[in-house]
């Protein structure tokens, strides 16, 4: 008889569980958001989405062949990075700009670093803030949905500006997110059947992304006269969604008990809300993000699991 | 009200459940390894070219703590050499070509007991091992237990068989619920100075309903013995996990284990136990369950110990070639180098997986996604332990593990099962225990220089 193979325990492992199922499940979550972009913003997001999935693909190809690495591109973790960025960006943007964004983010901020798991910022979300200051004009604010050229500026702007132009902005609106904004920010109903699919697989737990969008209502709701539908408008304009389902619960940049995550979203959602209300940007969600991504060592450490009998 | 240990749902692929035992034909030989137990090795005391008979003892207890190794076939000693193990060191292993009369040993009969020191003298000449895995000597584990320092008022009967698989606890309750009634009796009677006021809690989870039945019935009457269900959950069978399901007390790493008020047995281990006790007849034969995604038609088949693993195959037939030959259960068993491995007192099952089962993916980086925490039944920091065993300062690292809490780890496997990236986080976790322990008396070293 051939051979026996010899290794030390477990000899089973859970069916299915991998990095790039992972990554996979992601990808799924994000087809909703995509398709309702291309919808919205019409072809020009689409070439914006295969520029950023592209390149992103290729750059940690080319940097593995250089560097002399296994190659990793087959996890899937840089297609994840590329349709994020590309879902956070205008679908205006110049090609050329996607691609240097998208290069930034597997290159600087991943492989630099040591790679997927090694990172200590969001790759899609640092390379969005990046290419928000290099390309200010471009990157910045939204492009005006294929439908509708007229209604240009952002609802978060047109919130910012006071409570009467906020009442000319219609929830149903939002949730369709037929207005201007980032490819895949703007229809809240695709975020959310994304959502479902994540908790459904496991993949997030509910409370972790609901605990970052709770907090930015909360504080609208306290801090914007008691108005549900003022708060609620906040919430769903901008990139709050996108960024508390599939930024904010990115596995590498954030604690890793749930206990932590929720800690970590919750300082996101404060910041956020200080960003909108008193920063020059609009929007908060990313440089929010980015800031706790920072601080996750430090959260984590004082979140740890208490082990059943163990000393701290 | 205290939450339960719950870690994780494995596929449990009891597919043997139904399957009465099978008492096989002698086979033509045995091997039988004298590191069938925890401790040291048994010295042979018989030569080649002697003839032995059934439950003879051939090897005695060599060391503190070792235990006797008896003739499982009678026939002739043909050789005594020594054999690899799946730890990579090799042991003196005797091998008995069988004369296929099975005679048994006029050696074999009740030993005579009066009091606590002789019933533990007589489980000591029994070879009576922790039959669960670990295969500690069980007249030590009883031999803790009179400490006067402890006082145990629960005695935890682990019948979890919480491995996926295994059936062959599950399908000895069914047969012999007399015999761990006996044992309970023994126990009772010989150690009543420090278990007569004991609980006994036969531990058993709840998708063994028919050994439930059995069991109530057989107790119904006896107050002291209380049949536990627990959920069918991995690892229930851990004994930090069960002691704290069945009685709440919570296991702390580096006491031994009667401190805690309680003795925990295997139900195979106890059963065993009494048929010695009953008859003078040792641990020569068991019940192994066979199967795996290899075999054409898993059985439970009754074995004398040293019986080779090819030998069972032969009558379960393979579907195709073994990649991989567990002998145990497939979380905590032994990979073994050979089909020709005999099977050991511990082998309750006799796994064989075929080539595309045999090799896991390939570890990958970890991506922090914090399951192995997650499931870990008493919440280690597990991902931390592998970047505290990268720090270079001894002192540091040493720290670093302990505030990880891998000290108290089960060794159940759990965080390595569910890892997306399948990182050794088990054999992490051991190579962590082991250096605290050395760190640890390498520390008492110095202080007292």
């Amino acid at each position: 008889m051939a051979n026996l193979h010899v290794s030390s325990t477990p000899h089973i492992h859970q069916k299915g569980s991998s990095t790039r199922n992972i990554m996979l499940d992601v990808v799924i979550a994000l087809i909703p958001a995509t398709i309702a972009g291309v919808v919205i913003f019409g072809l020009s997001a689409l070439w914006v989405i295969l520029a950023c999935v592209a390149s992103a693909v290729l750059a940690e190809y080319v940097f593995n062949l250089c560097c002399k690495r296994k190659q990793t591109i087959g996890d899937l973790s840089a297609v994840v990075t590329g349709l994020l960025l590309a879902l956070n960006l205008r679908a205006d943007v110049p090609i050329w700009q996607c691609v240097v964004g998208s290069v930034f983010a597997i290159i600087v901020v991943k492989c630099f670093f040591g790679g997927l798991g090694k990172n200590i910022a969001n790759p899609a979300i640092t390379a969005r803030v990046f290419m928000l200051l290099t390309f200010a004009t471009t990157v910045g604010g939204g492009a005006a949905p294929v439908a509708d050229l007229t209604a240009s500026a952002s609802p978060l702007v047109t919130l910012n500006q006071g409570a009467e132009a906020a009442s000319s902005i219609s929830l149903l609106t939002l949730f369709l997110g037929t207005h201007a904004g980032a490819i895949g920010e703007t229809c809240v109903i695709a975020l959310l059947l994304g959502f479902a699919y994540l908790v459904i697989r496991k993949v997030i737990k509910w409370y972790v992304p609901a605990s970052f969008v709770a907090t930015v209502f909360v504080c609208y709701f306290l801090f914007g006269g008691f108005d549900v539908v003022y708060s609620l408008q906040h919430v769903l304009a901008g990139g709050l969604l996108l960024g508390a389902i599939f930024m904010a619960t990115d596995y590498v940049t954030t604690p890793a008990t749930n206990l932590g995550r929720v800690v970590f979203c919750i300082g996101a959602g404060l910041l956020t809300f200080a960003i909108r209300s008193f920063g020059a940007y609009p929007e908060g969600v990313s440089i929010a993000i980015l800031t706790m991504n920072l601080l996750t060592p430090f959260i984590a450490d004082w979140t740890k699991n208490k082990t059943l009998g163990g000393v701290r | 009200m205290k939450k339960d240990i719950s870690s994780l749902h494995v596929p449990h692929n009891k597919n043997t459940a139904g399957c009465e035992p099978v008492r096989i034909a002698t086979p033509s030989e045995v091997i039988l390894p004298m590191n069938m137990h925890s401790g040291h090795d048994a010295e042979p005391i018989v030569n080649v070219g002697d003839h032995v008979k059934v439950g003879q003892l051939i090897a005695r207890e060599e060391g503190r703590f070792s235990s006797p190794v008896h003739a499982t076939v009678s026939g002739t000693v043909v050789e005594i050499a020594p054999i690899p193990t799946a730890s990579g060191k090799e042991t003196i292993a005797i091998r008995i070509e069988s004369d296929g009369k099975m005679e048994v040993s006029e050696t074999v009969k009740p030993p005579v007991i009066n009091d606590c020191a002789s019933f533990l003298q007589a489980v000591r000449e029994g070879g009576i091992v922790g039959l669960g895995g670990a295969a500690f000597p069980t007249w030590a584990k009883f031999n803790e237990a009179t400490n006067p320092d402890y006082k145990v008022d629960t005695v935890l009967i682990n019948a979890a068989e919480c491995e996926p698989y295994i059936t062959s606890d599950h399908r000895m309750m069914l047969a012999h619920p007399d015999l761990i009634a006996d044992g309970i009796e023994y126990l009772r009677k010989y150690m009543n100075e420090y278990l007569g006021n004991a609980t006994f809690k036969i531990c058993i989870e709840t998708n063994k309903a028919d050994a439930i039945e059995v069991l109530k019935n057989t107790f119904a009457d006896k107050d002291y013995v209380v049949i536990h269900e627990l959920k069918t959950i991995y690892p229930q069978g851990a004994k930090q996990v069960m002691l704290y399901n069945a009685t709440g007390r919570v296991a702390v790493a580096g006491r031994r284990f009667p401190s805690f008020g309680a003795l925990i047995i295997n139900v195979s281990s106890l059963a065993k136990m009494a048929e010695y006790l009953n008859t003078g007849m040792p641990i020569v034969e068991r019940i192994v369950t066979v199967d795996g995604s290899a075999v054409e038609n898993p059985m439970n088949l009754i074995a004398p110990i040293g019986t080779r693993v090819s030998e069972l195959l032969k009558i379960t037939g393979l579907k195709s070639n073994p990649g991989k030959i567990i002998i145990g259960g497939p979380m905590n068993g032994t990979a073994i180098y050979s089909v020709d491995d005999p099977i050991v007192k511990v082998a309750n099952a006799v796994l064989a997986f075929d080539e595309k089962d045999a090799v896991l993916p390939e570890p990958s980086a970890c991506i922090n996604c914090g399951r192995c925490m997650e499931k870990c039944p008493v919440s280690i920091s597990v991902a931390d332990v592998a970047r505290a065993m990268t720090v270079k300062d001894k002192d540091k690292m040493a720290k670093l593990l302990i505030q990880t809490g891998v000290r108290q780890c089960v060794d159940c496997a759990c965080c390595n099962y569910v890892c997306p990236a399948n990182r050794h986080l088990l054999q992490i976790n051991w190579d962590a225990k082991a250096f605290l322990k050395k760190y640890a008396a390498e520390q008492k070293e110095g202080g007292n220089k």
